[in-house]
C-alpha cells in the first residue's frame, strides 16, 4: 500500500472518531489528512513513470499546492465527453478538498459538522476512483503534467 | 479594484439556484452564497447548501454531486469569473449551529 493509500486510510480512521466524538481537533485532521492523500495520489502516479528512482522524491517535491489546482478546457464547450466528465468531477474534488483542508488548518471560525467530514471523505473516495480509472488516459497524463506547472 | 461579473449577475445566480434547488426538492431545503477571494486569493463563489437530515446522512454521495452537477449546469462559472465551491449541512445541524449566513 502507498502512502496515498495509507493516508486515506487514515483520514476514513480519524473522519469516524471525529463524528463520534464530536471532536473539532479530529474531524480537521481528518479533512486535512483527506486532501494529502489526494495530493501524494498524484505526485506518486507522476514519480513513478520517472526513470531514475533515486530522483523520485526530489521530483515529488516539485509539486506546488497552488499550481496543482488547475483546469480543464473541454474540447466541445458545452458537450463534455463520458471521459472529460470524470476528469472535470477529479479537478473539482481536489479544488474543493484542497479548500476545505485550508480552512480546516486555518479557520478557526469554521465550526465543523458531520455532514462537512462526511462529505470531505466522499470527495477524496471519488478522486481516488475516479483518477485511477482514467490515469492511462491521454488527457489525464496531460492533466497531471499541468498539475506538475507544465504549461500547455 | 477588479471585481468578478459574478458580482453584478446575482440575479442570475439567485434564479439559477432556485431552478436547482426546484428540480432537487425536497432533498436540498435552500442554498446560499458568498461570493469572496478562497485562500489562492483567486475570486471564488462559496455555495452554502443545506439538505434534509435524511439526504444529508444516508444519501450525500448521491444528492452531494447532484447539486454540484446543477449549478454547473445552470452556471457559467468561467464566464462569472468565479471559480465555485460546494459546503453542505444538515437541517438539524443548522438548527444546531444558527449561523446567519446558511439561514
Amino acid at each position: 500500500m502507498g502512502l496515498a493509500d495509507e493516508l486515506l486510510e487514515d483520514a476514513h480512521g480519524l473522519a469516524e472518531k471525529g463524528i463520534a466524538d464530536n471532536r473539532q481537533s479530529l474531524m480537521r485532521r481528518a479533512i486535512s489528512t483527506a486532501y494529502y492523500a489526494m495530493f501524494h495520489l498524484f505526485v506518486e502516479d507522476f514519480i513513478e513513470h520517472w526513470e531514475f528512482e533515486d530522483q523520485r522524491a526530489r521530483l515529488g517535491r516539485m509539486f506546488n499546492h497552488a499550481e496543482m489546482r488547475t483546469g480543464y478546457k473541454t474540447k466541445e464547450k458545452n458537450n463534455p465527453t463520458p471521459l472529460e466528465n470524470e476528469l472535470i468531477d477529479v479537478i473539482t474534488g481536489f479544488a474543493q478538498l484542497q479548500n476545505d483542508r485550508q480552512r480546516a488548518d486555518y479557520d478557526l471560525g469554521w465550526g465543523l459538522v458531520e455532514t462537512d467530514v462526511r462529505d470531505s471523505m466522499r470527495l477524496a473516495e471519488n478522486v481516488f476512483v475516479k483518477w485511477r480509472s482514467i490515469r492511462d488516459e491521454h488527457i489525464a497524463r496531460h492533466h497531471l503534467l499541468s498539475m506538475f506547472g507544465a504549461s500547455r | 479594484m477588479f471585481t468578478p461579473p459574478a458580482v453584478s449577475k446575482q440575479e442570475e445566480i439567485d434564479a439559477a439556484i432556485e431552478n436547482v434547488v426546484c428540480a432537487l426538492g425536497p432533498d436540498v431545503v435552500r442554498i446560499r452564497y458568498e461570493i469572496a477571494e478562497d485562500w489562492s486569493r483567486q475570486w471564488a463563489i462559496f455555495f452554502r447548501i443545506v439538505l434534509t437530515d435524511d439526504a444529508a446522512r444516508r444519501r450525500l454521495r448521491e444528492v452531494a454531486p447532484k447539486v454540484v452537477w446543477g449549478l454547473a449546469q445552470e452556471l457559467d462559472f468561467p464566464g462569472l469569473g468565479v471559480y465555485p465551491y460546494h459546503n453542505f449541512r444538515s437541517v438539524s445541524e443548522q438548527a444546531m449551529l444558527q449561523e446567519p449566513a446558511w439561514a
